[in-house]
């Protein structure tokens, strides 16, 4: 049993650790993520005894506050009860002593057992981490990085501890070694009190069953280890995922803005976050629980900043959204994705407000949203899908993106107010020249005119952008400067993207996470990677298989069950009749249906990591 | 075959002396015995012996002809004669090179062993008090030149207390065998030793001291400490062993200089070493006896080098001399 209370550690004045608190039980496992400098490998060296600098609080070891204990009877709990494998492969052993002497001293030096049981015991410890027994005798200089990694582990468990502690156990090895370390990594653990420190999340996740994510000596947030990676709840610990190169996120490399310092008042990272308020400036966030989780978050975690919430919409009287539900987060990119006519657009315009929602409520930042006046449009803008026709005719490029200024009165003057729109104009790809400036919409290409419009929606810095195919009428070039623009922005400020497109490998590489929608519901949602690599609804599926490749294969076009029946359904269907609301919209589509789903229209449930509207998923789950 | 590279490295640099020795007093101007034995020797000289010692040196045969009949007299221990002591030179040499080799040898181990612990034990007190006192103690120390250490220990112990020897390396005369020998020569040897020792072992001591600062930022020292050893482990096992590769290098180096560095303090405690020996050849110009002396050096010196350089690859695993 290790338990942490309240842990401080600094050295010169400078608070290291500032506060930790940490439990562990026989068998747990516990990894410690973070940046460089967050003082992971302090918290690691405290618990060792190795610390040079100034610690308080307590760190109960069995009971037992090692902190208050002497030097002594520290040295026969170091390596002994307490093992740490050391950071550093290539020097970590000794150069001038063999493998074998170095794990036998490990034995002998507290006393307890004789040198032939050391010797023997040492050829049992190579035998376990796997390495050749001739081995042991040679000098660390003649061992690969893995084989060296290996010699440290049997120096570590050479007196079978109770707690083992693991600085960057997988940092600099090649990706094979790495898996045979984590492997036996894995292998040992059982049994002990394992605390893994480490900035590689896969190393993390393959070693402990609870992650603490760490940041300028204290822990933003704790939970399991799959519950954490899927839905990180503090910004920091997203931000730290999305700048993670690994083979399940498909969304392209973000960073986190800023740098970490150890001298901030308030949340440590309220000085690098998007979603800060006043309170964050100078009020230390608590490590509170939320179910399985704890959290130091003034704001909860990442907020909600769109939440639309059973929207149903009519046009015409026919009904196109029907009960609509989706979460926007802050500083999350969402992909509305489907087939033309599918209700995309109709959604955005009801968020908007251009049309009026039947039923349903709407929340801007955990508000609702009854009537949307200025300060709505300062926060949420949109990007209209047909360019040409959303700029009016009757201004120039200047006045059509410099107009959202006027109207929200801002009080700078004509020459900032030219300033900033020549920025934004720079930022989309377009020349700021005066000349430019002056000329009409009919003057401008279909790409030019996009990237005024969203010129337009940037020039008042909202925090949601909803764009509706924003890059459609774009070369495949613009397009790519004009997404990593938006995600850019969603990396310096939290900028939230609501992107409505049909291009689902589009999708893949901007959002977070993708909501497929049909007939006007959304029948399936989750994270982008799952949806695209796992699709569960058979939508989806199709959606996928027809997404552009580089190949020359063609996949096959959807066998539809109705195809030989009926022709005319097809057009009745795209329409969004009546009659959908009786059954499963994808019925006449569906390569395998089941009898309920002509009868019944299933609901968006949650199923794994997904949310699916489909029987064949859902009807196993309880309800 | 790591080992016989670096021998026949030594073989190479030995046989270059051998012709610099050999060269050298054949490319001054004029008689090469005159170059050989000196001007006052030639004098002295009968024709006759000219002549002999012309021919005994192959004078009138091209080079390489000399050069094979000067390895051939090398070989038999015939280094030439000194007029000076009237005696050949190898044994003139032989007679000085035991009592500089006990004195320097002695120097250089007890100065390196005690400049090592007191380096381990400095370094891993840094900052310290003790650390501060050995530092300001032992480079204050290295200031003095050994002469004068030499001089004053001679006036302090030998002068005023007289409980040492003034001169010398054994009693002369006195006959004395067996313990009583030993006991005679180690106190003839006590003080010029303390000089040497006291002057040499300021450097070790730096050297050790840095190493060991450095050498206890490392990782591996971290993993010790994981493992639960003792302090005294980590300083001498860890710590300590590592320092203690610059150390022996230096030491090998040192053993180069000592040999002849000895000079002033066989002088100043009139001891009969090779110091004095070159001293006294140099006085009155015993050019055999400079070259023999040249020669005999190099080779020990060589000889030293070549032992420290094994020793190095047992302390050292790293090191191999394979090429």
């Amino acid at each position: 049993m290790l338990e942490i209370k309240n842990l401080k550690v600094s050295y010169n004045e400078l608070n290291i650790l500032k506060g930790i608190d940490l439990s562990l039980n026989k068998g747990e496992s516990l990894a410690v993520i973070g940046e460089t400098g967050a003082g992971k490998t302090t918290l690691s060296l405290s618990i060792m005894g190795l610390i040079e600098g100034h610690c308080t609080g307590e760190i109960l070891f069995q009971g037992e506050n090692l902190l208050s204990l002497p030097e002594d009877e520290l040295r026969l709990l170091r390596g002994r009860r307490i093992a740490m494998v050391f950071q550093d492969v290539e020097a970590a052993l000794h150069p001038l002593y063999t493998i074998r002497q170095q794990i036998i001293e490990a034995i002998l030096v507290h006393g307890e057992k004789d040198r032939d049981f050391a010797a023997e015991h040492t050829r049992q410890l190579l035998a376990r981490v796997g390495l050749d027994e001739r081995r042991g005798d040679s000098y660390p200089h003649q061992l690969s990085g893995g084989e060296k990694q290996k010699a440290l582990i049997c120096i570590a468990l050479a007196n079978d501890p109770d707690v083992l502690i693991l600085d960057e156990p997988t940092a600099a090895l090649d990706a094979l070694t790495k898996a045979e370390i984590i492997n036996l990594l894995r292998k040992e653990a059982k049994e002990r009190i394992t605390l893994v420190i480490t900035h590689d999340i896969d190393a993390a996740a393959k070693l402990a069953e609870r992650i603490a994510v760490m940041y300028a000596g204290r822990i933003l947030e704790m939970g399991p280890t799959e519950e954490l990676l899927e839905q990180p709840m503090h910004p920091y610990t997203r931000g730290l995922l999305r700048s993670y190169p690994n083979m399940t996120t498909t969304k392209d490399l973000q960073g986190i803005p800023g740098r970490m310092s150890h001298r901030v008042e308030g949340c440590p990272f309220h000085t690098r976050c998007t979603q800060k308020i006043a309170v964050c400036g100078h009020d230390v966030p608590e490590l509170q629980k939320k179910n399985s989780r704890y959290l130091a978050c003034h704001r909860g975690g990442i907020i909600p900043l769109l939440e639309v919430k059973n929207i149903s919409s009519n046009i015409d009287k026919v009904e196109i959204l029907h009960s609509v539900d989706i979460n926007l987060y802050e500083g999350e990119t969402l992909a509305l994705v489907g087939e033309s006519g599918s209700g995309k657009t109709t959604l955005a315009k009801t968020i908007m407000g251009l049309f009026t929602a039947k039923q349903g409520e709407i929340f801007l930042e955990e508000k609702p949203v009854i009537q949307r006046k200025k300060e709505f449009f300062e926060r949420v803008q949109m990007v209209f899908q047909n360019p040409g026709e959303s700029i009016s005719h009757r201004m120039n490029v200047y006045q059509a993106v410099k107009e959202p200024l006027d109207i929200h009165g801002s009080r700078a003057s004509e020459s900032e107010k030219q300033e900033k729109v020549k920025k934004v104009l720079d930022e989309v790809e377009l020349t700021g020249d005066d000349e430019y400036l002056k000329k009409y919409p009919h003057h401008l290409s279909g790409g030019e005119a996009q990237r005024v419009a969203i010129a337009r929606a940037l020039v008042l810095d909202p925090k949601l952008i909803i764009a509706d195919e924003p890059t459609s009428a774009l070369d495949a070039s613009i397009q790519a400067k004009i997404l990593r623009l938006f995600l850019d922005l969603q990396e310096e400020r939290g900028l939230a993207l609501l992107l409505i497109t049909h291009d689902i490998a589009l999708a893949r590489k901007v959002s977070d996470r993708m909501a497929v929608m049909l007939q006007g519901t959304i029948v399936e949602e989750g994270p982008t990677s799952e949806i695209v690599n796992n699709p569960l609804h058979p939508y989806t599926k199709c959606l996928i298989e027809v997404a552009p490749t580089m190949s020359r294969e063609i996949s096959e076009p959807l066998e539809t069950n109705s195809r030989e029946e009926d022709h005319e359904t097809e057009t009745d269907f795209q329409k969004g009749s009546s009659d959908s609301q009786q059954n499963c919209p994808f019925i006449r589509r569906c390569p395998h249906p089941l009898p309920r789903c002509f009868q019944d229209k299933p609901e968006l449930k949650t199923c794994s990591v997904h949310r699916v509207a489909c029987f064949r998923h859902t009807v196993h789950w309880p309800t | 075959m790591k080992k016989a590279g670096s021998a026949v490295s030594y073989l190479i640099a030995f046989i270059l002396i051998l012709m610099i020795s050999f060269l050298l007093p054949r490319l001054m101007p004029g008689n090469p015995l005159m170059a050989i034995y000196g001007e006052e020797a030639l004098i002295a000289m009968t024709p006759e012996l000219q002549a002999e010692l012309t021919q005994r040196f192959s004078l009138d045969d091209p080079l390489g002809t000399q050069f094979v009949s000067y390895l051939k007299a090398l070989l038999h221990g015939d280094m030439g004669y000194s007029y000076f002591h009237n005696a050949p030179v190898f044994d003139v040499i032989i007679a000085s090179l035991p009592w500089t080799l006990l004195l320097v040898g002695l120097a250089v181990l007890i100065s390196s062993f005690l400049g090592i612990i007191l380096g381990i034990e400095s370094g891993y007190r840094r900052g310290e008090t003790t650390d501060k006192v050995l530092l300001t103690g032992l480079i204050s120390l290295s200031g003095f030149p050994d002469f004068f250490i030499g001089i004053l220990l001679l006036l302090f112990f030998g002068a005023a207390l007289g409980i040492a020897p003034l001169a010398g390396a054994v009693t002369p005369y006195a006959g004395k065998t067996g313990l009583a020998l030993l006991i005679d020569v180690l106190h003839h040897l006590t003080l010029p030793l303390l000089a040497l020792v006291l002057v040499r072992i300021t450097g070790t001591y730096l050297l050790t001291r840095n190493t060991m600062v450095t050498t206890l930022g490392e990782a591996f020292i971290l993993t010790a400490k994981a493992k639960g050893c003792r302090e005294r482990e980590i300083r001498y096992r860890h710590a300590g062993r590592n320092s203690l590769l610059p150390v022996v290098t230096a030491a090998g180096l040192q053993l180069a200089g000592s040999i002849t560095g000895a000079l002033f303090i066989e002088i100043v405690f009139s001891y009969p070493g090779v110091g004095s020996l070159l001293y006294n050849s140099l006085l009155a110009r015993d050019y055999p006896l400079m070259q023999g002396i040249l020669l005999m050096t190099t080779v020990v010196i060589l000889l030293a080098n070549y032992m420290i350089d094994l020793l190095y690859t047992r302390l050292d695993p790293r090191i191999t001399y394979s090429r």
